[in-house]
């Protein structure tokens, strides 16, 4: 490791002593964030008000800018050809890791420097509280003894929860029937209309419902409980060896100075532990996790490489 | 809940909605709405994002009676333009554009924009009281519609509204289909593959419906007057005189019946998932010219083709808050920003919400009552002020209205390919009026298009391929056995005229 450090050292030094001193008046405007999809999303209103919470960390600033369009591939693009200076952003959410694997993009994961991790969100199934099984075991035994016959609804194919029903097939040894809507909402919809048995989704998507007692939570993929119902026992704890979340973080275009990133990073470090945007994310239930630039880098190294080996196995389908 | 026990916590809703703040609020709303709603391609989703983070330090409740401001109160703007230019406002106004636009270019505007802003009050206030008491029961059947029964719906809407505007038959099945052949562009929705994006990652996310709308009716208009000789385009072209600004007596007779009935199909179609206002207002048109007694005059100004739709609009887009306040789910994208804004101030929308928070959800119904007197007010007398845009000459307002087309265009999504779309679709839309080719069945196939495929390969996968799952299903058999009626009757009563004169002959 020092060595490496070593290397970025003389690297800095390298680029030259006068960008060295425009990193210390860091930032002199406001920092801009790229979010790559419409507004009213979950990550646009997460990162909204996180933004709000950071700019007097800051000092200046953050301003969130969307840029819609090609499934999130266009804010991308255009995040990663802008200026490595640490005044333009990207939010890195786990499609950034899929999407490289589904068409020609001209960008992974890899173009960009890591900053910081918001948000993990768990992934799960949920059933209507009236379904016939009641247990995790119940649901898995009668998918091993009738193949292909619940259906399991996601927010849109080759989208992230529709992946991680697939790869959580493969490790209990079932065989859903993937049935794809268009985002989240609609298929809550359909379960609750008695249309699909289950849904493949993250919250706040029907927790609304899963309070009101019509929806149950039959299979929870996160490594540890989730903090609104610390009832429910993850799929580990229940003998499948399975966890898989959905991630959103921040990222810079590759080559953005480190002392810029740490810069940015501490200044989003406080942003997310101020009082205000805590109490926002809890409201909107939304699972704050904390990760540094290393950890949340291999993060997306490793959901990279698993979501290539899901995609190509759909293709081949 | 019974009636009464309605009533009394709407009382308690008036109480929350007339405090000085949300009266503000609510205001501000209304005046965002109309705003967004005149300017072309800027809608009440762009409206609402960019006004969220605004409310982070409010209240739930008045951060709820402003946004759900901007959206209905697009729906009061949105037919300026559609009346004036020919460029619709938002999507939901795409219809007003067919007779509005022909009367103003009688210098009818004036009563246009009145009937516009009237009907969408009258929708307004109606479409509230059914969420007041109706609400629950509604929500619950709404779930009943599952991927078949969408499908069939689906078809059922296509196959009778693709000829909405009447016309040669086999020209608007022509466009229907090239809006059916538009919508296919993008991500497969089943297998995620990119279709027919040649390699470009800008095509993925598919062909933006406001660029193709506004490109089609409000550049094509814009081209259509540039070939006319200089001496017109320096004319002004219409004064209309004060007199005429608002509608006659006879105007608002024959518009009472197409604003009750647009209410009614609003409100209907409002309730069941999908793009509810654009269909709505094309049900409307088609149902307002079916029981004309002059339905020839559609087309050419007549004036139940701009009050159907507009009340239907607007009683759709009340309706939509029924399923996002009772279900927590969101049937079209306006509400589904309006549900981020409710996470955000702590609320979730579902089954418990309003017993657990009976001051927002009945203080924000009220509000909707206080916010459409607001923007009848707020539009009627802008009336004379908006028909007084056609005094200016057209070589002026040509240009200004292509300004205002691509910076519109531009603020939706930031996003360039949108504005080569609408140019390159005001090109086709300029060869479409030289030949007579409608462009509202492209539209409606291009909104339709895909729910329609996603609807058929959802249910197929769920049947494991079988067809039956169509007819099993008692609403889904009934919406085709409705669609094969509607194709059948025609020749039915062809073939029984026929028969009788023969019978006759002999």
């Amino acid at each position: 490791m020092r060595s490496v450090a070593g290397i970025v050292l003389a690297l800095t030094l390298c680029a030259g002593l006068a960008g060295a001193g425009l990193a210390a008046e860091f930032p002199a405007k406001e920092v801009q964030i790229i979010i790559p999809w419409a507004p009213g999303g979950a990550t646009d209103l997460v990162f909204r008000a996180l933004a709000a919470g950071t700019s007097k960390h800051l000092g200046k600033a953050v301003v969130v800018v969307n840029k819609a369009g090609g499934g999130g591939a266009v804010g991308y693009t255009e995040a990663m050809q802008a200026r490595p200076d640490g005044y333009t952003l990207v939010t890195a959410v786990t499609p950034l890791t899929i999407l490289p694997h589904q068409a020609t993009t001209t960008f992974t994961y890899q173009s960009f420097d890591p900053v910081i991790n918001v948000v993990q969100d768990p992934a799960m199934f949920q059933v209507r509280a009236d379904a016939q099984w009641k247990t995790l075991s119940e649901f898995l035994e009668y998918a091993k003894k009738n193949p292909d016959t619940i259906t399991v609804g996601n927010s849109g194919a080759g989208g992230g929860v529709h992946l991680i029903a697939l790869a959580f097939e493969k490790a209990a040894g079932v065989k859903f029937n993937h049935i794809p809507f268009a985002g989240g909402g609609p298929s809550i919809t359909a379960l609750l209309g008695g249309h699909v048995h289950a849904v493949s989704c993250s919250p706040p998507e029907g927790i609304a419902h899963v309070r009101a007692g019509k929806l149950r939570i039959i299979a929870l993929f996160s490594e540890k409980r989730f903090e609104a119902f610390p009832a429910v026992p993850t799929v580990r704890e229940q003998g499948v060896n399975f966890a898989m979340g959905q991630w959103r973080g921040l990222a810079a275009p590759k080559g953005t100075p480190p002392d810029i990133v740490k810069t940015l990073h501490d200044a989003f470090k406080k942003g997310m532990e101020d009082p205000g945007f805590v109490k926002t994310a809890q409201d909107m239930t939304v699972n704050l996790a904390y990760l540094d630039p290393v950890e949340f880098g291999k993060v997306m190294a490793a959901d990279h490489d698993r979501y290539a080996k899901l995609i190509q196995e759909i293709k081949k389908q | 809940m019974d009636a009464l026990g309605s009533l009394q916590y709407l009382a308690t809703g008036f109480g929350v909605a007339t405090t000085s703040e949300n009266l503000f609020y609510c205001l501000a709303g209304a005046i965002v709405g109309t705003l967004v709603g005149v300017l072309p391609g800027l809608g009440p989703i762009a409206g609402i994002a960019l006004l969220i983070p605004a409310t982070f330090n409010l209240n739930a409740t008045s951060a709820i009676i402003m946004l759900a401001g901007i959206y209905y109160g697009a729906m009061y703007g949105g037919s300026t333009t559609s009346i004036l230019l020919n460029v619709p406002g938002e999507t939901a106004s795409v219809m007003t554009c067919i007779d509005g636009y022909q009367m103003a270019k009688k210098g009818r505007a004036g009563p246009a924009l009145a009937i516009c802003a009237i009907g969408s009050f009258v929708a307004g206030g109606l479409a509230i009281l059914g969420l007041v008491f109706l609400a629950p029961p509604l929500a619950e059947a709404a779930l009943a519609f599952g991927p078949p029964e969408f499908f069939s719906l689906m078809v059922f809407g296509f196959v009778v509204l693709s000829n909405v505007t009447g016309g040669s038959l086999i020209k608007s099945l022509m466009m229907a289909v090239v809006g059916l052949i538009i919508g296919t562009i993008g991500l497969d929705p089943v297998s995620g593959n990119p279709r027919f994006t040649f390699g470009y990652v800008s095509l993925l996310g598919g062909i933006e419906f406001v660029a193709v709308a506004i490109g089609l009716f409000g550049i094509g208009e814009v081209l259509m007057n540039a070939e006319q000789p200089v001496e017109i385009l320096e004319q002004r072209v219409l004064v209309p005189r004060l007199r005429d600004l608002y509608p006659s007596l006879r105007d608002l007779k024959q518009s009472v019946g197409a604003i009750l009935r647009g209410t009614g199909i609003g409100f209907g179609v409002g309730l069941v998932p999908g793009p509810a206002p654009v269909i709505a207002t094309y049900a409307s048109y088609m149902v307002e010219k079916r029981i004309s007694d002059h339905p020839e005059t559609f087309g050419h100004g007549a004036i139940e083709g701009v009050a159907g739709p507009e009340s239907a609009n607007n009683a759709a887009c009340q309706a939509a808050f029924i399923p996002l306040f009772v279900l927590g789910i969101p049937f079209a994208p306006p509400t589904a920003i309006l549900l981020g804004a409710l996470l955000i101030h702590g609320v979730n929308p579902g089954p418990a919400m309003i017993a657990e928070h009976p001051q927002l959800f009945w203080g924000v119904v009220a509000s909707m009552y206080i916010g459409n007197v607001i923007l009848l007010l707020l539009n009627l007398p802008f009336v004379p002020l908006f028909a007084n845009i056609l005094r200016i000459p057209k070589k002026v307002l040509l240009p200004l209205v292509m300004l205002f087309c691509l910076t519109g265009m531009y603020s939706v999504n930031n996003f360039m390919l949108d504005l080569w779309v609408m140019l390159g679709c005001g090109a086709l839309g300029y060869l479409m009026r030289k030949w007579a080719y409608e462009g509202a069945p492209l539209l409606l196939a291009l909104v339709l298009g895909p729910k329609l495929e996603v609807a058929f390969r959802q249910s197929l996968m769920i049947s494991h391929g079988g067809f039956g799952i169509f007819v099993e299903r008692p609403v889904s058999l009934v919406f085709l056995v409705a669609t094969l009626g509607f194709l059948l009757l025609p020749l039915l009563r062809y073939t029984v005229r026929s028969l009788g004169h023969r019978a006759a002959a002999v």
